[in-house]
């Protein structure tokens, strides 16, 4: 015997098989359709077409050997809608297997074809509520922040703890490795163009200004939508689908307050650290073209020393502390409104990652007029 | 025609959680066709045997065959092709999320069958038809109740014609009426195709309706406490903690 047959174990009717399954319609005197099924019906062959008129229809055998369901699955299929069917000359095993399934209350429903001009105007309602759901939890987070300062918020300090290390501490390689390099890079093509004016020693201004200013803070954000914002998506996508938000809410917990509020407080803490780290790490990356042959250690970091203010240094702070909050909230939010499905869980990642990016990226531009404007 | 072939044995078989036992010194088999229920107390490790039988986790000791084979010695298109011939019902359900119920159903007929697409959604359609979803075919599985993917697990387990399968807890979240039909169902598929199915469950009126055999696990001793045929559990002698597992359900 072949185990690996597909069926050595299931119950066949007695007669030897007759072939391919056929099946043909004729037309009784009384207006009844007698349909004439026979043949052997395996899942894996395909299966006859028939056309019957009117509401009574009456199946009979004719060699009918083996069957399996797609034999009752083609009955139910071209039968279900008869008024009058009669299947009683047919094995009461197949009978059954035909009868026991329930027929549908309705058609289908098709979906319609809807034209350009209503798929714009979906397109229009379904953003307009997606930022609407947006601006509610940022508003949500903003609340529950203050109901924290009163202490009337249940947050989960567990998670803020554990945030705090995996945004943070586990950054640390990460980071160092792309605010070195970043460094490096701007070194090496401020220094293409400064030797041309002889004023190679102003790679350091160059480094040390970008990267406490400007690059440290948007590097450590764009790395955190990148690895936080997405692992906050997927967090709060997959309770979602498990319904585990819905047993928060069940407990009288909000689940902003409780499971989102811990996550943007310990990214908003711990990018700003980040950032600092990523500046000065930068400003080595700096050093180590400039003084591969230009410039000296000693001259470097008296010039880096000599460009950087206070006041860059707060520029860098108060816009990593901004990137901080929307790679916190993006994460938070995508992952609240994901979809129930691992789909779902997958497009709020990606859209968590996308959404921060960019609010990160027009953050910089306000705060690069508003800086100017205060001349900081 | 010769007597049915065991289509499931185990002898000796020791079952856990990484290298925790359950249950152990389980030995028993089942003849093709064939409806075995296993009971007993929440927790005693149902689920766990059923997946070691099923061929999903691998048994921490002794050794079972589904279909005359080993499974946990058989690698790669052989054991592939026996897997395929059993359906799964998990205690979840386990529907992929992202597809309808219909796609869930035709999904692995649509892999593993050559017939045209038109026949797969008439046979996936029948088969939500048979446990009642005819209405929610277009449905995604969160957009339906618990009781609703269940048996549309079940439909999926069934996709493929199975010779033999694993129902993790069919009729829980199931009202009677549902309940009551499955039962029905599960005896129809018997009738037509000799399907042998193995159940988890909880449900004694269900298991007496449905059952040929019965495996009762014993938490305190953790092995078999008795086997069967679930009749015989309402008689008090043949063991005391399955009878009273049965009647103490009655009575309730």
């Amino acid at each position: 015997m072949n185990i690996l047959s597909p069926k050595y174990l299931t119950i066949r009717m007695s007669q030897a098989p007759t072939g391919s399954p056929f099946a043909r319609t004729e037309v009784l005197a009384d207006g009844t359709a007698l349909v004439t099924i026979g043949g052997s019906w395996t899942l894996d062959q395909p299966l006859p077409a028939i056309v019957t008129k009117g509401d009574r229809v009456r199946v009979v055998t004719e060699g009918l050997a083996d069957f399996d369901s797609s034999l009752p699955a083609w009955l139910y299929a071209n039968f279900k809608n008869v008024r009058q069917l009669d299947l009683s000359p047919l094995p009461p095993r197949l009978q059954s297997l035909v009868q026991i399934a329930e027929k549908a209350s309705s058609e289908q429903a098709v979906p319609e074809q809807t034209g350009f001009l209503e798929k714009f105007g979906n397109w229009g309602v379904e953003s307009s509520s997606s930022w609407g759901r947006a601006f509610e939890h940022i508003g949500d987070t903003a609340s529950g922040f203050l109901r924290m300062l009163v202490g009337r918020a249940k947050v989960n300090w567990g998670d803020f703890t554990l945030q705090l290390q995996t945004a943070g501490v586990d950054a640390l390689p990460i980071v160092a490795l792309l605010g070195f390099l970043t460094g490096l890079i701007m070194a090496y093509v401020g220094l293409i163009q400064l030797r041309q004016v002889g004023a190679t020693v102003y790679v350091a201004n160059l480094v040390s200004l970008a990267m406490t200013r400007e690059m440290g803070a948007l590097m450590t954000g764009v790395i955190a939508c990148g690895r936080t914002s997405t692992a906050f998506a997927s967090q709060l996508g997959s309770m979602n689908v498990s319904q585990e938000t819905d047993a928060l809410r069940a407990l009288g917990l909000h689940p902003v307050e409780y499971l989102a509020l811990p996550r943007i407080l310990a990214v908003t803490l711990m990018v700003p650290l980040l950032a600092v780290f990523a500046t000065f790490v930068g400003i080595f990356g700096g050093m180590v073209v400039a003084c591969a042959g230009d410039l000296s250690i000693e001259q470097y970091l008296t010039q880096a020393i000599r460009a950087i203010s206070f006041k860059s240094f707060l520029v860098g702070f108060i816009k990593s502390i901004a990137f901080g909050f929307i790679a916190g909230w993006a994460g938070c939010y995508r992952g609240s409104v994901a979809k129930r499905s691992a789909l779902g869980v997958g497009e709020a990642a990606t859209s968590a990652a996308v959404l921060g990016i960019t609010f990160i990226v027009i953050a910089d531009a306000v705060f690069a007029v508003i800086f100017n404007l205060f001349d900081l | 025609m010769s007597a049915p072939a065991d289509i499931l044995t185990c002898a000796d078989l020791a079952i856990g959680h990484g290298q925790v036992v359950v249950m152990d010194r389980l030995s028993f088999s089942l003849a093709a066709g064939k409806i075995l229920a296993v009971v007993g107390p929440s927790g005693c490790g149902k689920s766990t045997l059923m997946r070691a039988l099923g061929g999903l986790d691998e048994p921490l000791g002794g050794r079972s065959t589904l279909m005359g084979v080993d499974l946990h010695a058989t690698h790669g298109e052989e054991r592939a092709a026996i897997l395929r011939r059993t359906g799964f019902l998990f205690q979840g359900a386990a529907l992929f999320s992202s597809l309808t119920l219909r796609e869930n159903i035709e999904m692995p007929m649509r892999e593993f069958l050559a017939a045209p697409r038109k026949e797969i959604r008439q046979l996936a359609e029948y088969k939500l038809s048979l446990v009642g979803l005819a209405d929610a075919m277009d449905k995604l599985p969160s957009e339906i109740s618990g009781g609703m993917a269940k048996r549309a697990g079940i439909a999926r387990a069934m996709a493929l014609d199975p010779d033999l399968i694993f129902l993790d807890e069919p009729s829980a979240g199931l009202d009677p009426m549902s309940s009551g039909r499955l039962d029905e169902l599960i005896l129809r598929l018997r009738e037509a195709f000799g399907t042998t199915v193995v159940l988890v469950s909880h449900e004694v009126p269900s298991i007496l309706r449905t059952a040929d055999f019965c495996v009762y696990l014993d938490p305190d001793t953790g092995t078999m406490g008795a086997y069967g045929s679930p009749k015989s559990f309402l008689q008090a002698g043949n063991s005391p903690k399955a009878h009273a597992f049965f009647t103490q359900a009655r009575i309730d």
